[in-house]
């Protein structure tokens, strides 16, 4: 493997300014727990945004707290738009509880503003005709948190020794992070004897010690404890994680506290890869439908957080334990519950965040974030509307709680990137060059690689901000 | 609180003051004035003070409102300590207490003069005097958040605790691209005056140091007459630049994007400009006999209304000669105003305006105990919030008022001055009646007074409470007290590892 950062790089990552651009005119229709950390994250990189919301209250706390323009209204009234200044603006984003209102604000937005739209839709209803719905509305992106969220626990559950597992290039490549057992063979080695012994097709992107993020060169020492992520296309992920004595086959079976729409997502991902799911639902009624709607998977009348019945349904047998129950608090006593009675792999699902500090402290294991996951995907899509004609933005993630982005570029015309050796390419600091993507297959980067017009390029930074592949030379 | 982020603001706008005070310096070198030298002193002192104050960011950037409040507060008063130096040290005004006199009614816009002989100052002086108007219309710490950055909501409690009004409403969503905003128009508009007074034949110094004055609603004049010796032409250019720099600056904005319909709606403006025609006529009514025909008296009765209303205090006429009834009308407009978002004082025509509808609200729950019915202003419902801070001010208002005149009153003074005097600076207007009428001033103070009224001058342009708080206990603990963590981290290990056992 190759290091593309400079050698003597291992002090810990401090926040980096981000660059001044012009930023984007955008209206959030709905401060829900998405709206709210749309207006944290995208104030954050320099956009103008104008908040609506029907309730007073909430419009006037977040103009408190961050530096928006509030309207209390009917989103999808046109005069509230008006307002707003729809005409100048260059998105508006529809996060409301309800799908229909946010596919009506996006619909009056398009006729006029005529700026692009991003809806949040999350009804099982809709969710099979989004393809037709965003085409017909003419909606830039329709997002689903639920679904989402559903993917990323899959995805853990397909390889339950990660942390965390995030897909670049469609699905090719693999981030993935795993925390290094005690008396694990990585323990007291350098990341440049692992790649002339072990494997030569990972790449160790990021790496947290003490609460402190790393960008590790090649002669960084690994110990145990450490938090490690990685990248590799999907085959050699595993290859890897087995020769390092990981176990990499999938669970078996899963047991869901609470059936909302997540639990429906993820039940029928996990069935159809032939996971047998338990749900464990407390309304009758709310049973009696995912049982039409799920007919293969066993669906629980009870209450989830009763110690006994968890017994019953043998929380000790099951091989996974998913609480996707709407309140944060259970899912955090179910996880820790979990933990103590079971060797299940436990993934918890946290909606808001407050002591932030205090959960990481629980030490609960993998946690899916699921409005973090939308605003990451509604950045990707910012960023890259923002960027010129050259590149773009195909995926973004914040690892290590927003300390570290990675972004895979998309790069379609000639620029000062394109046919250079890697080696030659006057890089930033504190980047990392971790694969590119050619027609679907995954080259981790030499120095003598360079990047090609057509490929993907996923890059891992603690510079925050970049919209453009160029921005990763000095 | 955050104890160094108000010195790094603080620090910043003594930076911004030093920059503003080589202007007087470029005056002094125009027309050869020694006095000049004084002000590069005081320019340069800041320069170094405000060096040593922003040269560490602060680590923490987090700010809330009682941050904002007592960042304005005490940047003004930083601000009027070492804007009165000059005065002091070109011995033009010896003593401390009216030099800081004179600044602070600068800087508030007052306009409450305690020199006898004006015209005897050198330019740079009179230059600084007026430009303290400017700066002090607008904001100094608005001109701040047009060129720095901050984290979040430090912004909007800077400016909340600066502009004046009940509510501060946001143009566009950035504060920085609101604040330049209100700086452009403002900007834009102090220059339309000046071309305009130059038209009328004014020289040059005169027009620029009208116009600020106009601009700010500051009033202090150039000339021991004020306006008088002015042609008709000028003092309706000045008229007419009073009433329009006492118009909320949102219209401005409406007007300036060709939202003509939404800017002539504002409910505030309306009352505003009909004020301003019942009092004017009912003036010009009065005066019409004694003076020399209808368009003289008009000229008169239209001028000191808008002086007055928009407390700026320029004067053509000593109306302390006029009727007992015109005089009357003057002082209510004292207390009426301008517009809420304009640079005018006073308690705002929207306060007037939600007052009368809150009093027409409680006859109605008399005639229909049980009806529910909302305050709107503008078309929108009123906030219970919004309501309520506009009533505890008006009784704090009242409260200081009271105290002020008694505080007053020790001197022995009449009625009429003592009551005037603190109007006037309260306020922000400048003039009163009787001993501190217009061709009078308020150099006959006792010490006593003359502290009172400049805390009644910071306390009126501030909105009363970003002032007021500074004198709570609760801040006092608050300036003093550390973060835990600091002093003791050891606490905080203990509880966190037997929290993981």
């Amino acid at each position: 493997m190759l290091q593309i950062t400079p050698p003597k790089n291992d002090k810990p990552v401090v926040e980096s300014k981000k660059p001044s651009k012009k930023g984007l005119n955008i209206i959030i229709v709905g401060c829900g727990k998405v709206g709210t950390t749309l207006v944290e994250q995208l104030t954050r990189e320099g956009h103008d945004i104008t908040i609506i919301d029907r309730s007073p209250q909430l419009v006037q706390q977040l103009i408190d707290k961050y530096d928006v323009m509030g309207i209390v209204g009917n989103g999808a009234s046109y005069s509230v738009q008006m307002e707003a200044g729809i005409e100048d603006s260059d998105l508006l984003i529809a996060v409301t509880e309800s799908d229909e209102l946010n596919l009506l604000c996006c619909t009056i937005a398009k006729r006029v503003g005529d700026c692009a739209a991003i809806a949040r839709v999350r009804t099982p209803d809709y969710s099979t005709e989004v393809g037709y719905l965003r085409e017909k509305l003419e909606l830039a992106m329709i997002i689903n948190p639920e679904l989402e969220a559903a993917n990323e626990v899959a995805r853990i559950l397909y390889l339950p020794t990660a942390l965390e597992v995030n897909s670049f290039a469609h699905g090719q490549a693999e981030l993935i992070k795993f925390q290094v057992p005690d008396g694990n063979m990585l323990d007291g080695i350098t990341i440049a004897h692992l790649g002339r012994t072990i494997s030569h097709n990972v790449l160790f992107c990021a790496i947290e010690r003490d609460g402190k993020v790393y960008i590790p060169s090649g002669d960084f020492l690994i110990s145990k404890g450490d938090i490690i992520s990685f990248v590799a296309s999907r085959k050699s992920a595993k290859t890897f994680l087995e020769r390092i004595g990981f176990k990499t086959n999938h669970v078996k079976s899963t047991m869901i506290i609470g059936g909302g729409k997540a639990a429906y997502y993820l039940a029928r991902q996990l069935l159809r890869m032939g996971i047998s799911v338990k749900i464990i639902e407390i309304d009758k009624a709310r049973c009696e439908e995912l049982s039409i709607l799920l007919p293969k998977a066993v669906i629980i009348n009870g209450d989830g957080t009763n110690e006994g019945l968890l017994k019953e349904e043998g929380i000790e047998y099951t091989e996974s334990f998913v609480p996707l129950t709407g309140i944060d608090e259970e899912n955090i006593l179910l996880t820790l519950h979990a933990r103590q009675v079971s060797h299940a792999k436990v993934i918890t699902k946290i909606n808001r965040i407050t002591f932030k500090g205090v959960i990481s402290g629980l030490n609960l294991g993998s946690v899916v974030y699921p409005r973090y996951i939308t605003s990451e995907t509604i950045i990707a899509y910012v960023r890259a509307k923002q960027n010129s004609m050259d590149s773009n933005i195909e995926t973004l993630y914040h690892m290590f709680d927003h300390r570290v982005e990675a972004i895979e570029f998309r790069v379609d015309e000639p620029s000062a990137v394109t046919n250079i050796p890697l080696v030659e390419l006057p890089l930033k600091k504190d980047l990392l060059l971790s694969f590119i993507n050619r027609n679907g297959r995954i080259i981790i980067p030499t120095g003598r690689d360079s990047i090609q017009i057509g490929d993907t390029v996923m890059i891992v930074t603690t510079h925050t901000g970049f919209n453009d592949i160029l921005d990763i030379l000095r | 609180m955050n104890r160094s982020m108000i010195r790094y603001i603080l620090g910043y706008v003594i930076a911004i003051q030093s920059i503003l005070m080589l202007l007087p310096c470029l005056v002094a070198v125009i027309y050869r004035e020694p006095e000049g030298i004084h002000f590069l002193i005081i320019s340069l002192l800041s320069a170094v003070i405000s060096l040593s104050m922003i040269r560490k960011k602060p680590e923490d950037s987090v700010f809330y409102l009682k941050e904002g409040c007592i960042a304005t507060s005490l940047s003004w008063i930083v601000m009027s300590l070492l804007g009165c130096l000059p005065f002091v040290l070109t011995g033009e005004i010896p003593s401390f207490t009216d030099a800081l006199f004179e600044t602070v009614s600068g800087f508030t816009t007052t306009g409450a003069s305690i020199l006898s002989n004006v015209e005897g100052l050198s330019h740079a002086s009179l230059f600084w005097r007026s430009f303290t108007h400017w700066i002090g219309g607008m904001g100094v710490l608005v001109f701040l958040l047009t060129i720095i950055s901050l984290s979040g909501g430090s912004h909007i409690n800077l400016m909340r605790a600066e502009s004046p009004g009940p509510s501060v409403g946001k143009l566009v969503p950035r504060v920085k691209h609101n604040a330049r905003l209100l700086y452009i128009i403002y900007l834009v508009m102090t220059l339309v005056e000046i071309i305009l007074l130059l038209a009328g034949k004014m020289p040059l110094f005169d027009a620029v140091a009208t116009s600020f004055g106009t601009a700010g609603t500051g009033g202090f004049g150039i000339r021991n007459d004020s306006m008088m010796s002015y042609s008709p032409y000028l003092q309706w250019v000045v008229t007419i630049f009073m009433i329009l720099f006492g118009v909320n600056f949102n219209a401005f904005y409406l007007i300036t994007f060709r939202k003509f319909k939404k800017a002539f709606e504002m409910e505030e403006v309306h009352w505003y400009f009909i004020i301003i025609l019942v009092a004017t006529g009912i003036i010009f009514s009065q005066i019409l006999k004694t003076s020399a025909g209808a368009f003289d008296a008009l000229t008169q009765a239209s001028f000191q209304v808008a002086s007055i209303i928009t407390t700026t205090g320029f004067s053509t006429a000593d109306f302390n000669l006029w009727p007992q009834t015109s005089k009357t009308v003057l002082v209510l407009l004292m207390f009426i105003g301008a517009c809420a978002g304009s640079t005018g004082g006073g308690i705002k025509v929207s306060r007037f305006v939600v007052m009368v509808k809150t009093i027409d609200k409680e006859l109605n729950s008399y005639i229909h105990p049980r009806s529910v019915r909302k305050i709107k202003l503008d078309g929108k419902p009123i906030e219970h919030e919004v309501l309520r801070s506009i009533n505890v001010y008006f009784m704090t208002y009242i409260l200081l008022y009271a105290v002020s005149v008694f505080l007053i009153s020790l001197e022995n003074k009449d009625m009429v001055t003592n009551f005037t005097a603190v109007a006037a600076t309260f306020n922000n207007i400048g003039p009163g009646l009787e001993l501190v009428g217009p061709t009078q001033n308020f150099g006959s103070f006792s010490l006593l007074s003359k502290y009172v009224l400049i805390f009644d001058m910071l306390a009126g342009r501030l909105e009363l409470f970003p002032l007021l708080i500074l004198f709570h206990p609760g801040v006092w603990k608050d300036a003093v007290s550390q973060k835990v963590s600091e002093s003791n981290p050891q606490i905080y290990r203990d509880l966190g590892s037997s929290w993981h056992d």
